[in-house]
């Protein structure tokens, strides 16, 4: 594989280095509130990732969405909430070695089927994805025009979704 | 424009890109220190006082003496905070307000500006990233006043930040682009968006006083109830850090507005880039103007006042632009 040094290059291994560390610190550390703020590097690191490879607006919502929105619900719901501020030590029990083993064989099916797909390379030219518009105006070009319906049908889920938790988070005020 | 994807892998260009970063930093130094010179003074000639004079001609040099003091001050922990956390906490917050600078178009020549599909939403999208640092920063102070200025600073930014997300949108419809140097374009062909986007340009007024955390919605450190707010506890180098983030957000939303409404660095006769700094510096004393001006409002009305009042008017504003984009 003959491989160049490129600036875009360097980005990617500090960018994936950035992330999987906070992967990693997420995973060991015990106390939930540094769980919270390591999700978010992980959401940032990701969106780091889109816009590298010029997907300008996916990174954009991820950030908003996952880093902005999500994490800091996260943390208001650790804020406010009455729970240990550590959790205990990690132990093996046959739940969690049942856990590890199948994490690794999902690792290796995705491995396998990311190194058995054929991706598009650099030859595939970037007006052949996007029509020479800019990256918001081909999403919402592809979004409204050849997914307009299930779309559509995603909002409707959403709205029943916020409506499903207001009620939810109602009925249990009027218990109290 | 300069690519930084395209140069070869050198320490010649790495170090351009230093170069570019620090010139940025000290720029922005600059202008903080001075807006918040601009601000003493100009609030004590609102209210018939002088405002700082003795350090320095004209008091110029006040603020760097106030600075060069906070930098030299001993770095305090408490001793029960969360040492991790308390201590980068002011990185978080501050971080995204400076790379929020980057979409801003200073001048004509676009020397560090990033040409971005996208550039308002990814201000949008960064200043929720400062959201982390101010929560995190109340968290790990321990302290039940910067817990409970923190948890109102949060709420607050969130909530305003979708009425100014929807008043920026009615200036993108008329563009038809997101991109900040398109919408510069965009109003050099017509005329400045303030005028066919006055009830968005309200909204986007109001909505960023409470976005920057000012008065009359400055309730995260309401010094009356809450001592200092998030950053109770911060002393030193690191509150200095917490009140940089602020002035360069000031910095920054007074570069979006001067974009999305007044044209940018468009303008005759003048440089571009002078034209820019005037049209910042009328956003950035319109806020010292309303510090000076307005009371506090009470905290059981700032967020109803956000979902309730701006939120409609900006969605009223955008269904206007929409109809009138379709029809003319």
């Amino acid at each position: 594989m003959n491989f160049v040094w490129s600036w875009p290059v360097i980005a990617f291994y500090i960018i994936a280095l950035l992330t999987l560390c906070c992967g990693v610190i997420m995973l060991s550390v015990r106390k939930v509130i540094y769980m919270a703020l390591t999700i978010g590097g992980v959401f940032i690191g990701a969106s780091a990732l889109y816009f590298l490879l010029g997907a300008d607006f996916v990174g954009v919502a991820q950030i908003l969405i996952y880093a902005g929105a999500i994490t800091i619900l996260i943390m208001f719901a650790i804020m406010l909430t009455n729970h240990e501020a550590t959790e205990p030590g990690f132990k093996w029990s046959p739940k969690n070695i049942a856990a590890a083993i199948g994490s690794v064989l999902l690792a290796v099916v995705l491995l396998l089927a990311i190194r058995s797909t054929a991706w598009p390379t650099a030859t595939t030219s970037q007006t052949a994805l996007d029509g020479g518009n800019s990256n918001p105006m081909a999403i919402g070009l592809v979004m409204f025009k050849g997914y307009a319906i299930p779309f559509e049908l995603v909002s409707i889920l959403l709205i029943v979704a916020l409506v499903g938790a207001v009620i939810l988070a109602k009925e249990r005020k009027e218990d109290e | 424009m300069w690519n930084w994807a395209t140069h070869p892998v050198s320490w010649l260009s790495f170090l351009g890109m230093l170069i570019g970063t620090v010139v940025i930093l000290l720029l922005t130094l600059v202008v903080v220190m001075y807006s918040i010179y601009w601000q003493r003074k100009f609030i004590g000639w609102i209210q018939l006082r002088i405002g700082p004079n003795r350090v320095g001609p004209f008091g110029l040099l006040q603020t760097a003496a106030d600075v060069f003091k906070l930098l030299i001050k001993e770095d305090i922990i408490p001793n029960k905070v969360d040492r991790v956390l308390f201590m980068i906490a002011p990185i978080i917050a501050f971080v995204p307000s400076f790379m929020a600078l980057s979409v801003i178009p200073f001048s004509r020549t676009h020397v560090f500006t990033a040409n971005i599909a996208v550039g308002a939403l990814f201000y949008l999208a960064l200043s929720a990233i400062t959201i982390h640092g101010v929560m995190i920063g109340g968290w790990a102070s321990n302290n039940k006043y910067a817990l409970i200025g923190s948890m109102r600073s949060a709420a607050q930014m969130l909530s305003f930040e979708i009425p100014l997300g929807m008043s920026i949108v009615g200036v993108v419809l008329m563009a038809g682009s997101i991109n900040l140097n398109d919408i510069i374009a965009g109003q050099q062909h017509s005329v400045w968006y303030i005028i066919p986007q006055v009830l968005g340009c309200i909204v986007f007024l109001i909505a960023s006083t409470g976005e920057l955390n000012r008065t009359p919605f400055d309730l995260p450190e309401a010094e009356s109830e809450l001592v200092a707010g998030y950053h109770t506890e911060y002393s030193g180098f690191r509150f200095a850090f917490f009140m940089l983030t602020e002035y360069v957000y000031l910095f920054a939303m007074a570069g979006l507005f001067a974009t999305l409404f007044l044209g940018g660095w468009s303008g005759p006769w003048l440089p571009g880039w002078l034209w820019f700094a005037i049209k910042a510096l009328i956003y950035i004393t319109f806020q010292f103007w309303v510090q000076a001006t307005m009371p506090r409002m009470r905290v059981d009305k700032v967020m109803p006042f956000a979902w309730k009042v701006l939120l409609p008017l900006a969605l009223f504003n955008l269904v206007i632009t929409a109809v009138l984009k379709a029809v003319l």
